[in-house]
Parts: structure tokens; sequence; C-alpha cells
């Protein structure tokens, strides 16, 4: 399972929707998304069409790039917190800014984590993963 | 009457040596063809000759005392011998019957015409010696009681008309002195009013060069709106650029509108508050005082406000209001001059618009390389050949320079945009430089340079431990990057005069001196560095001093070309109490 380690997560996997406008970043993150044993149950390229998926399905997880044509990430994050029928959903949002007032931002508009791009695939598994074991253990 | 024409005056009531001897010598010379025709006149041959021969001394006498101004002093030698002259002259005539005994007169004005009272006594000494002189000598065939006292009374006479006659001089040399230092006083008052005439000229000629400068500087500021107002605010004064600026002529403002009309509302609201004003009637026009409230205590004040135009629209300005101050310096209105910041409002935008851009569209794609070549390396299903793993590294490394370099560019920008934040708090310097000379070991190691800490004096720095680790790092990679292999770079610490010092030093390469005040400048690489290939773009020093610029540091360089460099910066430290 490579570096990431051994997934601790029991059947059924956490669902997860990945929403990137690139997507090269959209197959590196459900490639972590795997490695971090979860189950990657969606792809959007951008955030009107990540809504529509996260409020049709409600997954467990949301990762999310910030910058999107359309809605943005940050938009998303707070509609997702505004949404009761999606309480139990979590948000991650990739960022290329890197200062920390967009990152402030991020985590004001609801956001659980916030990366930094560019992200080691290996530390988003891993972040994945302990994000997962944190749901997890509160269900 | 001018000062030429009392100069004139002044001459003529100071007749020269000749002059005055004249009359004595035409008289003289009369007396001479009298003798010449009656010459039964004569008494003594020899006392007339001898007479008429001094009277002619004398006259050269007066020759040389009118042309030789040398000579001046002796100028009353000349009736001296006069009256000597006289006495012979009028011996050799009959004594005391003689006909020019009357020319005693002559020298007897002469010396009684003179300043200072003494010349009555020396008139009156000539005049006894001439008349009494043959009498008391015995000389004389008239020796009489009669002619004794004859000779007595006419130098009486004498003595009296000199007195006169010097007191009448005195009084006329008093009249004459009182009105030349009144013709003195009054040319003196003429040439001061010609004077003050002609620099009154010469001050309305450079007042209406002024005038036309002014105007001209006044129409000539097109592109800043300048504006003058009483104390109240009330515009009256009215630049073209204002017109530009703010679309209203001077006609339809000045004498009729107040400077805060120009002034968003909200603006000047908030200022106020900044201020502490009180709420309520306390200040007559709040939002206009807000406006001068540094002016009128004296200082300029340079701040961005929003115009509000008169059609509506509205314009980013930087505003410098200054008072304007009459004689006594009392604040007698303000001047506003505005500058349309619209231009650089938009070339900010456009900088803030290219770090998004470097953040997302470089630092996007960096994200899938790392990520794909990382998960190349991670892939335990199809390991990789060392070859392929050496392709993977060099790739990799390369990826990061980049992320670095961009890394880099964002920060520059952010510097120069004010968007540069530390997050600061109290810390050791120590531990940070030691960190960083730690991480920089395999990379000296690699190189060949020998890499060395001597931590020395510590200090407390209230500081970004990320940011000034990120100094370091800089300085140390640098350091390295310029020393050949086989060098040496030290990295020490001291504590001096309340300030931290890190100093990093190395056996490199040098730069030359004409480069040194341009190392910290953006994307300047020094000559040493492109002649020997070191890579970089030259933002590494630039971004240094900035990080220690926004501690209150100082960045200091001091290097050899050939020998080595030494970078030195200064942080203000507080010393660590052990």
């Amino acid at each position: 399972m490579g570096r990431a380690g051994t997934p601790v997560v029991t059947v059924p996997p956490l669902r997860v929707v990945v929403a990137d406008d690139d997507g090269d970043i959209r197959l590196l993150v459900g490639i972590a998304v795997r490695k971090a044993g979860l189950d990657l149950v969606a792809s959007a390229h951008d955030g009107d069409d990540a809504w529509a998926l996260v409020i049709g399905m409600a997954p467990d997880l949301v990762v999310a790039d910030v910058s999107m044509p359309g809605m943005t990430g940050l938009d998303l994050c707070r509609l997702v917190r505004a949404e009761p029928a999606l309480s139990a959903t979590r948000v991650v949002l990739l960022s290329a800014a890197v200062d920390d007032a967009s990152r402030q931002a991020g985590l004001d508009a609801g956001a659980t984590d916030y990366l930094i791009k560019p992200f080691s695939p290996r530390e988003l598994a891993d972040r994945l993963v302990q994000l997962a074991t944190h749901i997890e253990a509160r269900l | 009457m001018n000062i030429a024409r009392i100069a004139g005056r002044l001459a003529t009531e100071h007749p020269s040596a000749l002059l005055k001897q004249s009359p004595t010598t035409l008289f003289v010379a009369v007396a001479a063809v009298i003798v010449l025709l009656a010459p039964q006149l004569v008494t003594s041959f020899v006392a007339t000759v001898v007479g008429i021969a001094a009277i002619g001394i004398a006259t050269v006498a007066a020759v040389l005392v009118t042309t030789r101004p040398e000579l001046v002093r002796f100028a009353l030698l000349v009736p001296a011998i006069d009256f000597v002259a006289i006495g012979f002259l009028r011996y050799g005539t009959g004594d005391s019957a003689s006909i020019f005994s009357a020319l005693l007169i002559l020298p007897v004005i002469w010396f009684a015409a003179e300043e200072g009272r003494e010349h009555i006594w020396f008139a009156f000494v000539g005049t006894a010696v001439v008349l009494l002189f043959p009498s008391v000598a015995g000389q004389s065939d008239s020796s009489t009681l009669s002619a004794l006292s004859r000779a007595v009374f006419a130098s009486a006479v004498f003595t009296v008309a000199a007195a006169v006659i010097n007191e009448l001089s005195r009084q006329a040399r008093r009249r004459l002195h009182a009105v030349r230092s009144l013709a003195e006083e009054r040319q003196s008052a003429l040439e001061t009013s010609e004077r003050r005439a002609a620099e009154l000229a010469a001050r309305e000629a450079q007042l209406r060069g002024a005038q036309r400068l002014f105007q001209g500087l006044w129409g000539a500021v097109t592109q800043q709106a300048v504006i003058g107002t009483d104390v109240t605010g009330l515009i009256d004064a009215w630049n073209p650029g204002a017109v530009n600026m703010l679309r209203l002529t001077a006609d339809q403002v000045e004498d009729k509108l107040h400077v805060d009309a120009f002034h968003l509302s909200g603006e000047l609201e908030d200022r106020a508050r900044e201020l502490n004003y009180p709420a309520g009637a306390t200040v007559l026009n709040p939002g206009f005082s807000a406006l001068v409230e540094q002016a009128r205590l004296g200082c300029a004040e340079v701040r961005e406000w929003t115009y509000l135009r008169g059609d509506g629209t509205r314009l980013p300005v930087e505003l410098s209001v200054t008072a304007r101050l009459d004689d006594d310096g009392e604040t007698v209105g303000y001047l506003f001059v505005a500058h349309d910041r619209t231009r650089a409002h938009e070339v900010a935008k456009l900088k803030d618009d290219f770090v998004g851009l470097i953040s997302h569209e470089l630092r996007t794609p960096l994200s899938s390389i790392l990520g794909y070549l990382e998960l190349m390396r991670d892939d335990d299903d199809d390991e990789l050949t060392p070859t392929q793993l050496q392709y993977l590294g060099v790739a990799e490394r390369n990826a990061h320079r980049l992320l670095t370099l961009v890394g880099d560019l964002l920060f520059t920008a952010q510097v120069e945009s004010g968007k540069f934040n530390l997050e600061t708090h109290m810390q050791s310097m120590a531990p940070i430089v030691s960190a960083a000379v730690d991480s920089a070991q395999p990379a000296a190691a690699k190189a060949g340079v020998n890499l060395t800490a001597q931590v020395g004096g510590d200090g407390l720095v209230r500081g970004d431990s990320v940011r000034l680790g990120q100094a370091c790092d800089n300085l140390i990679s640098n350091a390295i990057k310029f020393t050949p292999s086989g060098g040496n770079v030290t990295v020490a610490t001291s504590f001096e005069s309340n300030r931290v010092v890190v100093s990093v030093s190395d056996t490199g390469m040098g730069i030359a001196s004409s480069e040194l005040d341009k190392l910290f400048s953006r994307f300047f690489r020094a000559t040493t560095a492109t002649r020997n290939a070191v890579p970089g773009v030259g933002l590494g020093l630039t971004i240094t001093k900035a990080i220690v610029t926004a501690h209150g540091g100082e960045m200091s360089v001091a290097s050899e070309e050939g020998v080595g460099t030494k970078f030195s910066m200064a942080l203000p430290a507080e010393r660590v109490r052990v």
C-alpha cells in the first residue's frame, strides 16, 4: 500500500468526491484517495458540477481546488457547511495560494483541512487516512 | 543745488595762496611804478628795493604753495613775508609818511580770514612789527612820541579789524558748513531715494517675473489638481488640473463650493472616527476638519482619498494637504494637491493578478510534475532501475528548482505589494542558525566545501522563524555556491549593541567592489557569478534583505575579489539571559 501505510478503514470505506479544473490533479488526488483506502465516488471539473454531485451524493469527504471556474472551492465549502443534509460531509481544500490569509479564508469557509500546491500525494493520502480515522471514530 | 555746484562754491570760498597774494603783488607792482615815476618818494633806496624783492619772493612762495599740495601747510609764510616786505617798502618810502602803509591791510586780512582766533594775534604782531620796528630801532627820523602813538593806534585798529574779519569769517564758515551739511544730507537722501527706486523697480520686475512663472506653472499643471481654500474650506483657487480631474470649471466652484463636497462622506466620517472626533456639534464641519486635521497642526499630510466628480463618477487620488499662512504665520486657508492614482491602482491590480497567475498557473503544473514523479518513485509494484531512479532524481531536482524560483518570485511580488506578513514571536537566533547550517551540510559536502558554525553570542529576536531561517538558508547556500571545492564557509553569531549579528563568510570568488551596492537589487547577478556559471536568478539577496529589513535589521557586505565575501545581518535583539 506504499508509504501511506496500511489502511485502517473498514468496510464500507468513506465516500469521496474530488473537484479540480485540472484533469491531471484530479487524477493525482484520485490516486491519493485510493491509496488512503477511500472510495472515490465522483470527480468534478468545476465548482458548479461539484456542488451538483455533492448535494446529490452526500459524500463523507470532498477534496476540492480553491480556484475553479464558476463556483470556487471556498463557495462550495460554504454551501456544504450551510446545508443541514451535509453536516457530516468534510471538505479538504487544495490551493496554489501560499499566503496565510488565503489559508485562513479556507478554514473560515468551513474547510477541515487546507493543503498548498504542490502537494505530495503521499502526504495527502496520510492526511485523508487521519481524517477518515477521525470521522469513523465519531460515528 | 547739486554737490558739484557746492564744490565749485567751496573752491572760491577757500581761495588759493596765489589768489590771496595777487592783490598784494598787484599793488606792490603799482607802488614800484609810482616809485619809478616819483623817485622823490624814496627815502631809502635799499629798503624799497628789498621790500619790492621780498614781495616777489612771497609771490613765488605763493605759487609754490598753490602748485605743490605738500607745501600747503607753509601757506601762512606768504603773508608773513608780505608783512616784512611791506615793512621795508614802507620804511623805504617815508616810514610813517609812506603812502604805501595801507598795503598792510592785505596780509592782515589774509591772517584774519584764517580759521582760529590765534591768527588775530599773528596779524597784530605782524602789524606792530612793521609799524613800530623803525621807531623802536631808532632808524626812523620820526621817532617821536606822536609817531609811536600813531603806530600803536594803527596797530590796534588793524588788530580790531582783523578780529572783526576773523569773526565774520568764522560765522561765514559755520554757515557754509551748515549749508554744506544740508546739501550733503540732501544729496545723500537723493541718492538713497534713487537707489530705493532702482531696488523697487528691480523687485517689481522680479515680482512680475515670479507672477509670470507662477501663472505659467499654474496653467502647466494639468495632471494634478491644485485647489486652494479659505479656513472654512470654501474654494478660492482651482487650477486647470482640477478642471480636468473633477470636470468643473473655476467659475463653477470658486467662492461657491466647499472642498469636502468632492469627497465621499463615508471616507470623511471614517477619518473623523480615526481622529476620535466626538459626535455632535463640537466640530463645525467634521468632514472638512478631518481632511485638514494634520495640516492644521502644521504637518503636511499625504493620504489616499476618493474624489467624487461633478458627474458623479469616482476617482482614487493621493491628496497632499498643507496650510496657507499669512505674514504672521497664521493659517488663512489650505492647499490641496491631488494626484490621480487610477493608473497606480491598475498597476497594483495587475501585480496582484500576476501574483495570482504565478500562484495558479505555475504551481498547479508543478503539482502534477512533482506528484507524478513521487508516484513513480513510490510505485512498489513496478520498481525502477538505478538509471531510471537517477533520471527521476534529475527531474525532481529541477522541478524543485523551478518551485523555489516560483516561490522567490511570489515572495518578491508580495514584498513589493506590501502583502508580506510576518508571524513574529520572541525566539533565540542560535537554533535557527544551527538548523540552517545543518540543513546545508549535505550541499556543502557535495560541493567539497567545509561548512562550520561558530555560534557565539546569541540574542532573543522578535521575528518570524520561517523567514529568518529562509534568510540564513539563502546566505549559506549562496556562500557554498560561490566557494570552490576545498574552500571554507563559516557561519558565526555574536551579540553587540542590542543586536544579534549573523555573519556568513566564505573563501570564494568574491565580488567586484563596483558591484557591491547593486547586490540587493532584483535580478542583479555579480560578474563573478555569470563568469563562473553559478546558477541563480538574482532574487536570493533581494529576499534576504527584505526579510532582514522587515525585522528592523540591516544587511551589510564586505568582499574582495578572489579572496572571499562576508555577508552580515544585524537584527534588533535582547541578550539571552543564562
